[in-house]
C-alpha cells in the first residue's frame, strides 16, 4: 500500500474519530452506565449499592409499570394508524395544483413548528372542563352530556393526550408523503390510465407500492416518537390522575428525579431502551440492506 | 461549491448561535469563580433561593441588599429559581463540588433526607453564638436538631385552615362551623342554595393530601397520624379506613366538591370561590397571595372543625427556612448571612412584608396584623403541629400516597378504598423495611 493510498483510507477515519469520541463519551458511555445503575439502589447521593436484578423483579410486579407500558403501546397503535392514514390522505389531496394548496400545506404543518410544551399548554386550556373551548362548544351545540374533565378522568385522559400528539404528527407524515409523491414515476401513472385502471386501483396498485420506502420511514418514526413520548404527558397531566396517563419515559422521570430512586428509574429506562432497540435494529438492517443492494 | 456551501450554512448558523448564547453562560459562571478565587473565597457567598413569587422575591432581594450594605466588601451571588424547579435542582446543588453556600428549604422530612446523607452543614456553633437556643421556641429547635446538632434555621411558618367567602356566608346567613356536624349542615345549606360547598384543585395532588391530613388528625389524633407518616402504623388499619369511608367518601359522594377538581391546579380553583359558585377552600395562608387583590377582604378562615372532642387537636403548619451545604466553600460568610436571616431585624421585616408568622421570640407581637394574630391563635390552640403530608413522610411514600388519594377520589367506594389502602400498605412496607435494612 503506497503512502497516498494509505492517506485516503486513513483520512476519513481521522475525521470520524472526533464525532465518535464525543458520541462515546456523551451517548454510549452514559447508556452503559444506566445499565449498571439499573442493577443498583441509588438515591443520587450515596454510593450506588449493587442489588442485582431486584429492580427488575419489582418492575414486573409494579402495576404502574404495566399502565405505562400499555399506554406506550396504545400510543404506538394510534400513531401507526390515524396519522399515517390522514397524513397520506392529505398529502394525496394537496399534491396537485389546486388553489390554496400551499396555504393548506402550511396549516397542516404548523403544529409541527410549535414546541411540544407549547402545544401541551394550549391544549390544556382547550380541555379545561369549565371554561375550555371544547366543553363550551359541546354545551352550546346541545351536546353538554359529552362535556367532561378531559384531563382528569382516567377513562379518557390518555386519548385526550394522544389526540394532541396526533394533531401534530399528521402534518409531519403529510410532509414526508408529499416528498415521497414527488419521486413517483409519472410514466407508470400514465400507463395505468391507458390500461383503464380506476382511481382506487391506481392508488393501491401503482402509487402505494412506490411509496413503500417512505412508508417504512414513517412507520419507524411513528414508533420511535411514540416510545419517547414524554413532553406532552409531563406538561398536560404529569402522568395523572393517579398514573392513568403515565408513559414509560414519564414514569422513569418521576421515579428517578422526584422519588430519588435512580436505580429503579434506570431499570425502567433499560426496558424502554430494549423496546426501542428492537425497532431501531430492524430499521437499520433494512437501510443497510437497501444501501448495499441499491 | 454550492453543495459545500449548503452543508456549511447550517454549521455556520450553529456557530453563530453558540457565539451569541454560550459566552453569556460561561461568562456568568466564570465571573463567580474568578471572583471567588481572586478574593480567596473570603468575601463571597453564594445564595440560592426558591422565593420566586413576586412578593417573596422582592423581600428576598431587599434583604440581600441590606446585608450587602452592612458588609460592603461581601459579594453575594444570589440566584432565584422557580419553586418547583428548585425542589428538583437542590439535589444537584448539594452534590456538586462547589455547592451554593446558603439555600432556602423546608423543615421536616424534606430536610432530614439530606441531613441523614451528610449533605448539610452542622450549624450548632451558629445557634450557640446567635443565642437562638434561647430566642427560638422549643418546637422549632427540635425541628432543626438531629442527634443533638442543629442543621436548619427555621424562620417562618403559616397555618392551614378552611378559607371561605364571607359574602356567601352572609348571603345565606351562615355561621362559622366549629364541629363536623355543623360543617355538614353548612355544606347542605349551601348545596340547597346552588352553591358548591368546597372548591379544590387537585391537579398536583397535594391539595387532596391536606384533606387526608386533617381528617386523619381530627378522627384519629395527631399521634396516630405522625406514626403513620413515619411508617410505624399501617395504611390498612381500621382507623385509616374510617377516615376514607365515613368522612372523606361522603363529602365526594354528596357533591360537596366542585366538578373535575383534578383538572385544576390549586390556584385555578380559586375563581369558583371568588365568584360565589363555591364557598370554602381548605388551604394554607398563602392563598391570600393568589387571591384577587380587590376581593381579599372578603376572605376569612376558620379552624378545621373538631370531629372528636376527645382527640388532641393537630394542625398543619409547614415551616420554611434556610440551610447550608456541608461542602460550602464560603462557610464563614455563609454563616454571617444565615445569622442575618435569623435576626430580629429580618424576621420583623418578613412578618410585615409577607404576612407570615416568624420564629424568633424577640420579634414584637405588634408587627402582626389582625389576620396573622388570628392565625397564630389558631396554632396556639393546637396540641400538636405537623408539617404537611409530603413533608412529614418520605418522598416516595408521599408520591404513592397522593396517587392513592386521587384514585380514591375518582371512585370513593369501600371496595376501591380497600384496594387503594392495600397498595399503599405494600408500598409502606417495602419502603420502610428497606430503610431499616440500611
Amino acid at each position: 500500500m503506497n503512502k497516498a493510498k494509505l492517506r485516503t483510507t486513513l483520512t476519513p477515519y481521522l475525521f470520524l474519530a472526533v464525532p465518535v469520541i464525543i458520541y462515546m463519551i456523551w451517548v454510549i458511555g452514559p447508556m452503559f452506565y444506566s445499565f449498571y445503575l439499573s442493577l443498583t439502589k441509588w438515591d443520587g447521593f450515596s454510593a450506588p449499592q449493587f442489588i442485582g436484578l431486584a429492580n427488575f423483579r419489582r418492575l414486573i410486579t409494579d402495576p404502574v409499570f404495566y399502565t405505562s407500558l400499555w399506554n406506550n403501546l396504545e400510543w404506538i397503535a394510534v400513531f401507526m394508524t390515524i396519522p399515517i392514514v390522514m397524513g397520506l390522505f392529505i398529502a394525496m389531496s394537496l399534491n396537485r395544483d389546486i388553489p390554496g394548496s400551499k396555504f393548506f400545506k402550511a396549516c397542516f404543518f404548523a403544529p409541527m413548528v410549535l414546541s411540544l410544551v407549547v402545544s401541551g399548554l394550549v391544549w390544556s386550556w382547550l380541555y379545561n372542563p369549565g371554561s375550555g373551548l371544547i366543553n363550551t362548544v359541546l354545551r352550546q351545540v346541545g351536546l353538554g352530556d359529552l362535556a367532561r374533565g378531559w384531563l382528569s378522568e382516567p377513562e379518557v385522559v390518555m386519548e385526550a393526550v394522544i389526540t394532541v400528539a396526533v394533531w401534530r404528527q399528521v402534518g409531519y407524515v403529510m410532509v414526508l408523503y408529499l416528498a415521497g409523491l414527488q419521486s413517483i414515476d409519472r410514466n407508470l401513472i400514465d400507463a395505468s390510465h391507458v390500461d383503464g385502471a380506476n382511481a382506487v386501483q391506481r392508488f393501491f396498485n401503482v402509487i402505494l407500492p412506490q411509496l413503500a420506502p417512505v412508508t417504512v420511514v414513517v412507520i419507524v418514526i411513528s414508533i420511535i416518537d411514540s416510545l419517547r413520548a414524554f413532553d406532552l404527558v409531563s406538561v398536560m397531566t404529569r402522568g395523572g390522575p393517579f398514573n392513568s396517563s403515565s408513559v414509560l419515559a414519564n414514569y422513569m422521570y418521576i421515579q428517578a428525579f422526584n422519588n430519588y430512586r435512580m436505580g429503579y428509574g434506570a431499570a425502567i429506562s433499560v426496558v424502554l431502551f430494549m423496546i426501542s432497540a428492537a425497532f431501531i435494529v430492524f430499521y437499520l438492517t433494512r437501510i443497510v440492506r437497501e444501501e448495499t443492494n441499491g | 461549491m454550492s453543495r459545500a456551501l449548503r452543508l456549511f450554512t447550517p454549521l455556520l448558523a450553529v456557530f453563530v448561535l453558540l457565539a451569541v448564547f454560550v459566552p453569556n453562560d460561561l461568562a456568568a459562571g466564570g465571573q463567580g469563580e474568578a471572583a471567588a478565587e481572586g478574593e480567596e473565597g473570603s468575601s463571597i457567598v453564594i445564595y440560592n433561593s426558591y422565593m420566586s413569587d413576586p412578593e417573596p422575591r422582592e423581600f428576598d432581594a431587599e434583604v440581600v441588599e441590606q446585608f450587602n450594605e452592612q458588609n460592603p466588601d461581601a459579594e453575594i451571588v444570589h440566584s432565584t429559581v422557580a419553586h418547583e424547579d428548585f425542589k428538583q435542582a437542590i439535589r444537584a446543588y448539594l452534590t456538586s463540588s462547589t455547592p451554593p453556600d446558603v439555600m432556602t428549604w423546608f423543615a421536616g422530612n424534606r430536610a432530614r433526607f439530606f441531613i441523614d446523607r451528610g449533605l448539610i452543614m452542622d450549624i450548632s456553633d451558629l445557634w450557640e453564638e446567635q443565642g437562638w437556643n434561647e430566642d427560638y421556641p422549643k418546637g422549632f429547635q427540635a425541628m432543626s436538631t438531629v442527634d443533638g446538632n442543629q442543621y436548619f434555621l427555621p424562620t417562618n411558618y403559616y397555618w392551614w385552615a378552611i378559607y371561605y367567602n364571607t359574602e356567601v356566608f352572609e348571603e345565606y346567613d351562615i355561621e362559622v362551623p366549629e364541629t363536623w356536624d355543623e360543617l355538614m349542615d353548612v355544606a347542605e345549606e349551601l348545596k340547597s342554595n346552588g352553591v358548591t360547598p368546597f372548591t379544590v384543585g387537585t391537579k398536583y395532588r397535594w391539595t387532596a393530601a391536606a384533606w387526608f391530613d386533617y381528617l386523619n388528625m381530627r378522627v384519629n389524633g395527631p399521634e396516630f397520624h405522625i406514626d403513620l407518616m413515619l411508617g410505624k402504623e399501617s395504611y390498612t388499619d381500621e382507623r385509616v379506613k374510617t377516615v376514607f369511608n365515613d368522612y372523606w367518601a361522603p363529602l365526594i359522594e354528596n357533591d360537596y366538591f366542585i366538578e373535575d377538581p383534578a383538572s385544576y391546579a390549586w390556584a385555578e380553583a380559586i375563581p369558583f370561590m371568588n365568584n360565589g359558585e363555591a364557598a370554602m377552600y381548605l388551604m394554607g395562608d398563602f392563598i391570600r397571595d393568589s387571591y384577587p387583590e380587590e376581593d381579599v377582604e372578603k376572605l376569612d378562615f376558620f379552624r378545621f372543625p373538631i370531629i372528636d372532642p376527645d382527640v388532641p387537636v393537630g394542625e398543619d403548619a409547614p415551616t420554611d427556612g434556610y440551610l447550608m451545604a456541608a461542602d460550602a466553600q464560603h462557610a464563614e460568610l455563609g454563616k454571617e448571612l444565615l445569622a442575618y436571616f435569623g435576626s430580629e431585624e429580618v424576621q420583623t421585616k418578613m412578618a410585615e412584608d409577607l404576612g407570615r408568622l416568624v420564629t424568633n421570640n424577640n420579634v414584637p407581637d405588634d408587627v402582626y396584623n389582625e389576620n396573622q394574630i388570628k392565625g397564630r391563635r389558631l396554632l396556639d390552640g393546637a396540641d400538636y403541629v405537623a408539617q404537611f403530608y409530603d413533608r412529614d413522610t418520605t418522598p416516595e411514600m408521599a408520591d404513592a400516597g397522593m396517587d392513592g388519594f386521587m384514585e380514591f377520589w375518582s371512585d370513593p367506594t369501600p371496595e376501591k378504598t380497600d384496594e387503594v389502602l392495600q397498595e399503599l400498605e405494600e408500598t409502606r412496607q417495602r419502603l420502610f423495611e428497606e430503610d431499616e435494612e440500611e
